[in-house]
């Protein structure tokens, strides 16, 4: 028992922490009242992480039976059995999902305090936060956590620093002889993914106002990708991650020399998005997965690598087609020699007569070394793309035995292309090209040392596409605008694809984004997900970005930005919350996230997820109450949120009436889900997409489209779970009230009442108080 | 040696690897064991194809001789229909193994849970894991079994991996007549 001294320094302790979080989110400045939840910490928002818990328990698929993580393993937790620490397979499970996210939140949040640093050094701390005439709500993540409302550059350095405080507690929940709880590794999870699209959200703020990256605007340039775009001729210098410190000082540097037409800079993965946001000259190569294959071509002179999803091998890759690498962040700097204080003359020298690489974290002479060494080396280059008949003869190397398949992680055979193409039968290649992930390991692997990426070269071509600038966050006008048809159904929702190109076949985002947008359905996107949908062409040769508006509307596809731009997405969810509900949102999370949970028709689509940081990004989604869609790989992740729908409780509280009922609708029916096949994910998409709140008019036009995708893709038929989702017979859609009204009568449909304000606030312990949720 | 997966994404990192079944007389024999069999069709069965006889129609057959119940995963159920079969359940692979996970579910048939889950045509990494949430969670009420022509170690019962079709179908033939002369 603690005596009065030990309690009272206890609240005097308490008081000055809470003090502390005050004077760090100025709370002094009355724009909104603070919330429940200011900077929260691991415990503040748990009770709302179980509640979403109970109805979507973590449903786990170990990649593994061991844990091998200290010296008293490896511990075999089959069967039941724990290991020496006393953990058993479902919390192994939440620990390494927790590492997973961390390791996602960290690298978000290391870039976000890199460029932020980099900024305040070239702009001050001081430099205005200004988001355009269209944005006022400019960090609607950092407001709604932590109850701060950034002004300055300077400002966002106080979010940043509790994200980084916040990763340190949650790691060390990891070690051994901490958590043993798998729902409590969960919930730590979910925090960690909360604080991800907070440092996402300072990346990207610090971006577009220290680098003047387009804001406020829909109609952002369409830049070339593809890499038929790359003029050969040129210099090439190729910038590749996603952190844009020093690419952008690249295109400073051409701009300043009067070089900008006469060198080529491009990119792969975010760097090339955040690079064509700053230049609309730098063009786009494509996605993760068309790295090595490019890198391998040998196009680039100069490569210059900065953080996250490059090639780890990256010097040996260079040396072998002779580009030059620069490595310009801390972070993957792969054994090269630090040349950030060598003499500029002397790294340039040594670069392009003995053919070293260096790593340069200073990004004016990185992008100074670049220019000239790429255009010193660029008139020697000498690679060319393999002819046709090159390639039938490379290929005719190959054995068929199989090996290729076996390690390729999308499982299919490149030697039943490779082959064929020996045979002069180039199909089979170009169609194999759409399922490869770029990783490299066949041609690593082919005992008979098939050079499997340079043939397909033939498969790739020269074909070029459009991609849309990443516009960054959704206006403040666009919300007005939408907020009512979103909440109220009519606009059936908000699809957004997300995450890395693990694709099982390339052009499945590109049809996922037609079949939406032409159903009038707002899709936004990110990251690779936002190159590859512009990487098929109609029968009019256009892409989705030239087919359908760049407005958050009814049927626009927007390209929000780069793997940070996320925040934006996130953040629009929450804008709908507090600019069309007039829900507050300074550190008021549980409410917005109840709110967004179900009331916001939003779905994600993380179809080729792979990395890390597409486990925070989605997690973090979860937290707020966006579901998500995962494509079959995902299954590696070992941890979905799944319902049952017919099993579980849907109870909610109708905030209006003050009274629990029991909806027995689930929806949205799962918080994390993967899927085999796109037509299935066709038909889950739209179904997640469905709200409690829907008016019948909203719930018509949404069951039309779950029934409609049904039967294009099903096969025919209705869905076997229609009748959860019919409230009154105004639920459905007029074209197929004759269906499903006998299908209805059959199986004994009874209707049911609507929830008319539902939430989950009132049905589990919470500080937050129904009151909090009316607006 | 321990046998390696076709598909090495699949390697076991573990302790409990499936046995190996080498013969159809052996997988007539489990199967004739279960009470409650159910099996799991998957999307590659449009993909694969034996001889002009497509995977899903040996699936059919095979769910016919033994008496399975019949879960459509993916987007099987339009083919299934055009075969004129009517699957017991149309669930997506994760959901008939959320509920094929509580011991106390009631089945497709209402009939209670299943003691034997045949996996069959689920792309192989995406089985594997399926397989993986039964190994850990349901290996106290049911066993599992593949007919896919590679090796699944997480699985109870697997084929070992078959690098010719024509000795696959070979196999098959052979359950589907040995299941059916099993009565």
């Amino acid at each position: 028992m603690k005596d009065k001294k030990e309690i009272k320094d206890l609240v005097k302790k308490l008081t000055k922490k809470e003090e502390e979080i005050r004077e760090l989110i100025k709370a002094e400045d009355d724009w909104e009242p603070v919330g429940p939840t200011p900077m929260p910490e691991i415990t503040d928002l748990r009770s709302w992480d179980m509640r979403l818990l109970k109805t979507y328990p973590p449903f786990y698929a170990p990649f593994c039976d061991l844990c091998c993580l200290c010296t008293y393993g490896k511990c075999d937790l089959t069967q039941g059995r724990r290991g020496a620490c006393g953990l058993d397979i479902s919390a192994q499970q939440g620990r390494i999902i927790l590492l997973a996210c961390l390791m996602g939140c960290s690298a978000h949040a290391a870039h976000a305090g890199h460029i932020l640093e980099y900024l305040i050094d070239r702009h001050g701390p001081d430099k205005k936060i200004d988001m355009g005439t269209f944005i006022e709500v400019e960090a609607p993540n950092i407001r709604t956590v932590t109850g701060l409302k950034p002004e300055t550059l300077g400002d966002l350095k106080h979010a940043i620093e509790y994200v980084y405080k916040e990763i340190a507690h949650l790691l060390d929940s990891t070690h051994f002889g901490q958590e043993g709880s798998a729902l409590d590794y969960e919930s730590k999870a979910l925090h960690a993914s909360m604080l991800d699209h907070v440092g996402m959200e300072v990346a990207d703020i610090a971006q577009i106002v220290g680098f003047d990256f387009p804001t406020s605007v829909a109609d952002t340039p369409l830049v070339e990708m593809g890499w038929g775009s790359i003029d050969k001729s040129k210099p090439v210098i190729l910038v590749v991650g996603h952190n844009p410190a020093t690419s952008t000082v690249v295109i400073d540097h051409l701009r300043e020399k009067n070089l900008e037409d006469k060198v080529e800079v491009c990119g792969i993965c975010c760097t090339a998005l955040e690079t064509t946001r700053y230049s609309d000259k730098a063009k786009v190569v494509g996605p993760l997965s068309r790295q090595l294959f490019f890198v391998r071509s040998g196009i680039a002179d100069v490569i210059m690598t900065d953080e996250q999803c490059i090639n780890t091998n990256m010097p040996e890759e260079a040396t072998n087609v002779g580009s030059a690498l620069i490595a310009t962040l801390d972070k993957a700097m792969y054994g090269l020699e630090d040349a950030s204080d060598m003499d500029t003359g002397e790294i340039i020298k040594r670069m392009t007569e003995n053919k070293e690489h260096f790593a340069i974290l200073e990004p004016d002479k990185a992008a100074e070394v670049a220019v000239e060494v790429a255009m010193k080396i660029a008139p020697q280059r000498k690679k060319e793309l393999v002819t046709d008949e090159e390639a039938m003869k490379l290929a005719e190397q190959c054995t068929q035995c199989g090996i290729c398949e076996s390690v390729c992680p999308n499982l299919f055979s490149i030697g039943d292309g490779i082959t064929a193409l020996a045979k002069g039968d180039f199909e089979p290649l170009k169609e194999l090209f759409n399922l490869c992930i770029g990783c490299g390991k066949c041609e690593r692997e082919c005992p008979q040392n098939v050079p499997i990426f340079k043939i397909m070269q033939v498969a790739a071509g020269t074909e070029t596409w459009k991609v849309r600038a990443g516009r960054g966050a959704v206006m403040d006008t666009e919300i007005r605008k939408v907020g009512a048809p979103i909440t109220l159904g009519t606009i059936p929702g908000v699809i957004a694809f997300v995450g890395c190109s693990n694709y099982p076949d390339i052009e499945d985002v590109a049809d996922m984004v037609d079949e939406f947008a032409r159903r009038k359905y707002i899709v936004v996107l990110t990251g690779c997900a936002a190159m590859v949908a512009g990487m098929k062409k109609d029968k009019d040769g256009k892409t989705v970005y030239e087919k359908y508006p760049p407005d958050f509307d009814a049927g626009g596809v927007i390209n929000i930005g780069s793997c940070v731009s996320n925040a934006h997405i996130s953040g629009a969810a929450i804008k709908i919350a507090n600019i069309f509900a007039s829900l507050p949102l300074r550190a008021n999370y549980e409410v917005i996230a109840d709110y967004v949970l179900n009331r916001v028709g939003a779905c994600g689509v993380a179809w080729g997820a792979m990395s890390q940081k597409a486990a925070s990004i989605g997690t973090g989604f979860n937290r707020l109450g966006i579901p998500v869609v995962l494509g079959p790989h995902s299954s590696k992740y070992r941890r979905l949120f799944l319902s049952r729908k017919e099993e579980d409780d849907w109870t909610v509280m109708d905030a209006r009436k003050r009274e629990l009922i029991d909806t027995a609708e689930p929806s949205p029916e799962h918080l994390a889900y993967v899927t085999e096949t796109k037509e299935k994910a066709m038909v889950m998409i739209p179904k997640l997409c469905i709200r409690k709140n829907d008016t019948p008019q909203g719930r018509g036009i949404k069951l039309n489209h779950y029934i409609s995708l049904y039967k294009k893709y099903m096969g025919g038929g209705l869905p076997e779970d229609l009748h959860l989702f019919i409230r009154r017979v105004a639920d459905i859609p007029l074209i197929y009230r004759k269906e499903v009204m006998p299908y209805l009568e059959k199986i004994g449909w009874k209707q049911k009442e609507p929830a008319g304000l539902p939430t989950f606030i009132g049905t589990y312990p919470s500080k937050v108080s129904i009151d909090s949720v009316i607006h | 040696m321990a046998t390696i997966p076709l598909h090495r994404v699949n390697i076991l990192t573990g302790t409990k690897s499936a046995a190996i079944l080498e013969t159809p007389e052996q997988f007539v024999k489990t199967i004739k064991k279960a009470q409650r069999p159910l099996i799991v069709l998957g999307a590659q069965l449009l993909q694969w194809s034996l001889d002009g006889k497509s995977a899903l129609e040996y699936a059919v057959d095979i769910s016919k001789a033994a008496n399975f119940a019949i879960c459509a995963t993916g987007h099987l159920k339009g083919k299934l229909t055009e075969l004129e079969v009517d699957p017991d359940c149309v669930y997506d692979a994760v959901e008939i193994v959320n509920a094929l996970k509580d011991p106390d579910w009631k089945g497709v048939r209402g009939e209670g849970n299943h003691d034997l889950v045949v996996f069959f045509g689920i792309r192989s990494d995406f089985q594997e894991q399926c397989l993986s949430v039964l190994k850990h969670y349901a290996y106290k009420h049911l066993k599992t079994m593949t007919l896919d022509k590679y090796y699944f170690p997480n699985a109870n019962f697997s084929l070992n991996n078959i690098r010719k079709d024509e000795k696959w179908k070979e196999f098959l033939d052979s359950l589907i007549k040995g299941l059916q002369s099993a009565g």
